[in-house]
C-alpha cells in the first residue's frame, strides 16, 4: 500500500507559503505605482529613454522598483514551484526545482539590481 | 507497464485537466483563471527582464527595442498581461484573506467582484491603450 | 391522476479494474421524481445484472452512494432525476474520480480510509468541542455538559477528493476530508497532527477551489476547514518560534 502521508522538513512548508502570500500582497500593492508610472504617465503609455534615466536616478523610485522586482521575483517562482508541486514531482526533482529556482532568483535579482545601476549610470554627467 | 513517455503525456493531459470548468462551480473557475495568469505572467516577467537591458545599453538599443515592439500584436499582448495582473492581483488578494478564515462564506460574491471589476477596468484600458477614448 | 412517466437514457459507466471506461446508454421510463440510485437500481434489476455499485442508507446518512451524475458528485440517493435531466433527455452516471474504479461505478476506498484512519478521525465528539461552520467561535456551545456527544457531520463519501482539481495531478495530496478531519480535532489538541496538515501535500496544497464545500452533502464545509486548519498551523508554528507551547 502507497506511503499516505509524506513528511518533509518540520514547518518548511508554512513559512515558505507564508513568504508566497506576503510577497504577493506587497507586489499588488507597489504594483500599481509601478504600471501607473512607467506605462500610464507617458502619453504613449513608455517612457522615453530620458524620462526612464530621470525616473530611476531617483534613489526612490530606484529602492521602490528594486523591492518591486524582489518581491515579484520571489512570489513568480514560488508560484510556478508551488504549480510543479501539483504535478507530484519525485524527491530528487523537488530538490532540483528548488536549486534551479534559487540559482535563478538569485541572478534574476541581482541582474535587476546591475540593470538599474546602469540605467543610473547613463544620467551622471 | 507504461514508458515514461505515456506517463509524461498522460500528466501533461491531467494538467489540462485543471482548466476544464465544465460542471463545476465558480471557485474552480477562479482556481483555473488564476493559475492560467500566474503561468502567463511569470513568462511575461521574465520576457520584461531580459528586454529592459536594452536600457543599460544605451538610448538607440532602447529606441530600437521600442520601435520593434510597436505592432498591435505585441501591444494587445500588454494589453492581456495588464488584464491578467488586475485578475491575478485581486484573486490573490482574495485567497490571501479567505485562508486566514476572513470572509470564506462570501469568496463566490467576492469572486464575482473581482470579476466584474476586472471586465470594467479591462474595457476601459483597452479604450485608453488603443486610442478610442 | 396518472404518474408522470419520462424516457430518459441513463449513461453508465462500464469499467473492469484498470481496463478502459465506457459509457453504456440504458433507456428507461422513469418517474421524474425518482432518484438516480432508483434508475440505477432497476438498470441491474431489469436490464443488466453484472452492473456494480454501492448503496446502502438510501437517506444520505451514510455516504455510500455517492456518484458522479453529469460531471458533479452527488449522493444518488437524494439526487431527483428531474433535477439532472429532462424529458427525453440523458443522465451520465460515472465513479468518483481520484480512486482507482474496481468495477463499474465501485471505486476502491482504501487510501481514503486509511488516511482518515492515520489522523485518528472520531466519528462522535462531546458537543462542545463541536467546530462548527456556522459558528462564530469555533467551538460551538462551549456552555454545553462535556459528556454530551455529538455526531460528526462527515459521512465519509470522498465526494469532496473527487470534486477537487488538485488530486487530478496529485494523488499524494490528502484532500479535502483528511484535512477538514484534523481541523475538527485541533492542532492545538492533537499535536501529533501537525505534521500532516503541515506538508507539501497537506493544508498548502489547496488552491481555494472550493469544490469540496460545493459538493459536500453533510455540513462539513471543507473549504472553510482548510482555512481554518491553516490558521492553526501558522499560529502554532508562530508560538513554536517563540518558544511557547
Amino acid at each position: 500500500m502507497d506511503r499516505a502521508i509524506s513528511q518533509p522538513k518540520p514547518g518548511e512548508t508554512t513559512w515558505l507559503w507564508l513568504l508566497k502570500l506576503v510577497t504577493g500582497v506587497l507586489v499588488v500593492l507597489i504594483l500599481g505605482t509601478h504600471l501607473i508610472v512607467q506605462h500610464l504617465v507617458s502619453p504613449e503609455g513608455l517612457l522615453t529613454f530620458e524620462q526612464v534615466v530621470e525616473w530611476v536616478s531617483n534613489p526612490w523610485v530606484a529602492l521602490m522598483e528594486g523591492t518591486f522586482l524582489v518581491l515579484a521575483v520571489c512570489h513568480a517562482l514560488m508560484g510556478v514551484r508551488s504549480v510543479l508541486l501539483d504535478l507530484r514531482p519525485s524527491q530528487g526533482a523537488i530538490r532540483i526545482i528548488d536549486i534551479t529556482f534559487l540559482i535563478v532568483g538569485v541572478v534574476a535579482i541581482g541582474y535587476g539590481f546591475w540593470l538599474l545601476r546602469a540605467i543610473q549610470a547613463h544620467g551622471v554627467g | 507497464m507504461t514508458t515514461n513517455t505515456n506517463e509524461n503525456r498522460a500528466l501533461i493531459w491531467k494538467a489540462l485537466s485543471w482548466f476544464d470548468v465544465r460542471w463545476r462551480a465558480p471557485g474552480t473557475w477562479a482556481f483555473a483563471l488564476n493559475r492560467i495568469t500566474a503561468l502567463g505572467l511569470a513568462l511575461y516577467l521574465s520576457i520584461h527582464l531580459v528586454v529592459l537591458s536594452t536600457l543599460a545599453t544605451g538610448k538607440d538599443a532602447y529606441q530600437a527595442f521600442l520601435d520593434a515592439v510597436n505592432m498591435p500584436v505585441i501591444h494587445f499582448g500588454s494589453y492581456l498581461v495588464v488584464v491578467a495582473g488586475i485578475y491575478h492581483g485581486l484573486n490573490g488578494l482574495r485567497i490571501a484573506l479567505t485562508s486566514f478564515g476572513i470572509a470564506v462564506r462570501y469568496q463566490k460574491p467576492i469572486f464575482a467582484g473581482i470579476l466584474l471589476f476586472t471586465i470594467i477596468v479591462s474595457l476601459y484600458v483597452f479604450l485608453q491603450m488603443f486610442h478610442i477614448i | 391522476m396518472a404518474e408522470k412517466k419520462w424516457n430518459v437514457t441513463f449513461l453508465v459507466n462500464r469499467q473492469k479494474g484498470d481496463g478502459p471506461g465506457r459509457l453504456e446508454p440504458f433507456r428507461l421510463e422513469v418517474n421524474p421524481d425518482e432518484y438516480v440510485l432508483d434508475a440505477v437500481e432497476r438498470i441491474w434489476a431489469f436490464h443488466d445484472r453484472t452492473l456494480c455499485f454501492r448503496h446502502a442508507c438510501h437517506h444520505s446518512v451514510c455516504g455510500a452512494c455517492g456518484m458522479r451524475v453529469n460531471g458533479v458528485e452527488k449522493l444518488t440517493c437524494i439526487t431527483h432525476i428531474k433535477d439532472v435531466t429532462k424529458d427525453g433527455g440523458t443522465v451520465k452516471v460515472e465513479p468518483l474520480r481520484h480512486f482507482p474504479v474496481e468495477s463499474d461505478l465501485v471505486i476502491d476506498m482504501t487510501p481514503f480510509y486509511s488516511r482518515l484512519e492515520a489522523v485518528h478521525f472520531p466519528q462522535v465528539v462531546p458537543l462542545n468541542e463541536a467546530p462548527d461552520p456556522d459558528s462564530d467561535s469555533i467551538a460551538r456551545d462551549r456552555n454545553a455538559p462535556s459528556d454530551l456527544a455529538r455526531l460528526v457531520d462527515c459521512i465519509e463519501c470522498a465526494m469532496c477528493i473527487s470534486a477537487c482539481p488538485v488530486p487530478l495531478t496529485n494523488p499524494d495530496y490528502q484532500g479535502p476530508a483528511i484535512l477538514a478531519a484534523i481541523q475538527h480535532q485541533g492542532i492545538a489538541k492533537n499535536p501529533d497532527l501537525l505534521p500532516f496538515a503541515d506538508n507539501k501535500n497537506g493544508a498548502w496544497r489547496c488552491h481555494s477551489a472550493y469544490e469540496c464545500s460545493e459538493v459536500c452533502p453533510s455540513n462539513v464545509d471543507p473549504g472553510w476547514r482548510i482555512m481554518d486548519l491553516r490558521k492553526q498551523v501558522v499560529t502554532t508554528r508562530i508560538k513554536n518560534l517563540f518558544g511557547s507551547k
